[in-house]
């Protein structure tokens, strides 16, 4: 019963905290709200009892991007948050046929086996099991999944450093 | 739930919410007087403690001083400039001190009434307690960015983007630090790398930790704004920064909120590397435990003011660098020494550990003295000469300068 309500107040958060992080015109307020949001989808993974998933959707998603997020908007010249400006609305309609189309794929899983069967063996979510399983099968997809992420943040600085002239001889730095 | 299961929730985290604000009050006390000690004045001394006969003749070396500060911040204006997002400037101080309150909880500190609630209610015996504690002590950056965007202010504003470069570059190697505990642990369970270490077993008295002690010292200080890492709150250049335009009950909060976020960390820190509630006569007094808890971290504590009282701030520039150019590889370095360690003491047994217990002390057990012994001393070598080496690498290429018209 308890998780019942919790759920519903966290879902009601979260709907709440999407819509206004979409429907802000102030960033700075639409990014706070999107991390409402996240904060809200965690508390949803603590119910599921996946206190792993949980922490790193802070760590990642409020810690990393929520950051990156105000970093960006900070190096831009709206620093204030808001500006009088108005979005434009057109396409709309369409905007809203693709969010339902990929509504509907990521929930396709779940509708192809609509009367959903009964849940015979409960997965287990602890930190432990995890560990387990990313030690054991999924080892070389961790790795390559390090390696490819090495590779984008070298890709990275040495985008950022762009073309640096050669150095004159014996110029002063 | 049950009215079982509200007393255990209160049970376990009332005594917190009392506990530390309390020694926030004495801590402020023992900051300003150190410190006055440290630049040769006197500090605080006349405000006695209030409610004892004597409070104001005997004045006990100025201990009242803390609630006289307190009641002052209640009753001061609360002043809001007028171009400030309102909402946002309310909720910087309360978000400030929410997760450093929160993180208190992962803390595994056996106080005696905890021994009687069941074990869902306890948050340092989750499975992954260590990232839960970094994934909620971010979230002070944000409250950090929140009041020195809110003000609409420059130099609060130049406070919250130091603050947030800052923490988010130290933030790396104070985790990658705490890396080295789990590998010798096997654990990311708060209470089960403090058991790890009873007795004298404490990760500081390793190489490799006692290398990710410092390094997790250093990146702490960091994360806590405090000195010589308070770039954000520089008075001297940006004028207290992110709290420049928060006064009366707001600024206590944001002190507040940074003082128990020093208590946290610094906990977090002897949790990992000092050995938790160990010490000297716990087997036979398991109350000790928490005297010795709370002890080291006033150790720590003490050990942040004498460094505030000492070092001058670091340059934005030297700031940076020393993150991203000396912590981060050394810290990466230490896991590399803490893996090979660990390789080298098993010889081939690691697959035979039990899961259950910490893989450091199972490794020690049958482990040849000699081997031991070499491995401390390279281990030491290696991290002096990398240290060094990074050092030169890293020190800014500065010439001497030349005076052309002096001499």
């Amino acid at each position: 019963m308890s998780e019942q309500i919790a759920f519903w107040i966290l879902s009601a958060i979260a709907v709440l905290g999407a819509l206004v992080a979409v429907r802000k015109r102030n960033l700075i307020h639409g990014v706070f709200a999107l991390m409402i949001f996240f904060a809200a989808l965690s508390g949803l993974f603590l119910l599921l009892l996946a206190e792993f998933i949980a922490a790193v959707q802070i760590l990642v998603y409020i810690g990393a991007v929520g950051i990156l997020l105000l970093f960006a908007i900070m190096l831009t010249e709206r620093v204030a948050g808001d500006d009088g400006r108005r979005m434009t609305s057109r396409g709309w309609f369409w905007g809203l046929v693709v969010a339902a189309a990929v509504f509907v794929v990521l929930l396709l899983p779940a509708i192809q086996q609509w009367p959903t069967p009964e849940v015979t063996q409960a997965p287990d979510p602890s930190v432990e099991e995890l560990g387990h399983k990313l030690m054991n099968p999924y080892v070389m997809t961790l790795e390559v999944l390090a390696l490819l992420l090495t590779a984008a943040l070298i890709g990275a600085v040495t985008a950022a450093q762009g073309m640096r002239k050669p150095k004159e001889e014996g110029s002063p730095e | 739930m049950s009215l079982e299961l509200i007393r255990d929730i209160l049970v376990a985290t009332v005594p917190l919410l009392l506990i530390f604000p309390t020694l926030f009050a004495f801590t402020t006390w023992l900051e300003r007087k150190a410190l006055a000690r440290i630049q040769n004045r006197i500090g605080p001394n006349k405000v006695g403690v209030p409610l004892t006969r004597y409070g104001g003749r005997f004045s006990l070396f100025g201990l009242g001083q803390p609630m006289a500060d307190g009641i002052k911040m209640l009753f001061k204006e609360n002043i809001v400039p007028r171009d400030a997002d309102r909402l946002f400037h309310l909720l910087a101080p309360i978000l400030a001190l929410i997760p450093a309150m929160l993180v208190l909880c992962f803390l595994p500190i056996d106080f005696p009434w905890i021994n009687n609630i069941q074990d869902s209610v306890k948050a340092f015996m989750l499975d992954g307690a260590v990232i839960f504690f970094f994934a909620i002590t971010g979230l002070n950056t944000l409250a950090v960015f929140m009041a020195g965007w809110a003000s609409r202010n420059k130099y609060s504003l130049l406070g919250g983007m130091r603050a947030i470069a800052q923490m988010v570059s130290y933030e790396i190697p104070l985790v990658l630090s705490a890396v080295i505990v789990v590998m010798m642990v096997g654990s990311l369970n708060a209470a089960e790398i403090a058991n790890a270490q009873a007795g004298w077993n404490w990760f500081i008295f390793t190489p490799w930790g006692l290398a990710a002690f410092i390094i997790f010292f250093i990146a702490a200080l960091a994360e806590t704004n405090r000195s010589p890492f308070d770039l954000p709150e520089a008075e001297s250049e940006i004028i207290a920064g992110y709290f420049t335009e928060y006064s009366g009950f707001k600024f206590a909060l944001f002190f507040l909120g940074e003082y128990i976020a020093m208590f946290a960390i610094s906990g977090l820190a002897v949790t990992l590397f000092l050995g938790g509630g160990a010490g000297p006569g716990v087997a036979a007094l398991p109350w000790l435990s928490v005297i010795w808890f709370l002890v080291k971290i006033f150790a720590l504590i003490a050990v942040m003011i004498w460094l505030r009282g000492t070092l001058p701030r670091l340059r934005v520039d030297q700031l940076m660098g020393f993150a991203w150019k000396f912590l981060l590889p050394l810290s990466i370095l230490n896991i590399f020494i803490a893996g090979s360690a660990l390789h080298l003491l098993a010889g081939g047994r690691l697959a035979g550990l039990d899961e259950k217990q910490p893989i450091l002390r199972q490794l020690m057990e049958g482990a040849n003295p000699l081997v031991v012994a070499g491995l401390w001393i390279g281990a030491l070598l290696i991290l002096y000469v990398a240290a060094n080496g990074l050092n030169q690498l890293s020190r800014a290429k500065v010439r001497p300068r030349e005076y052309k018209y002096a001499e």
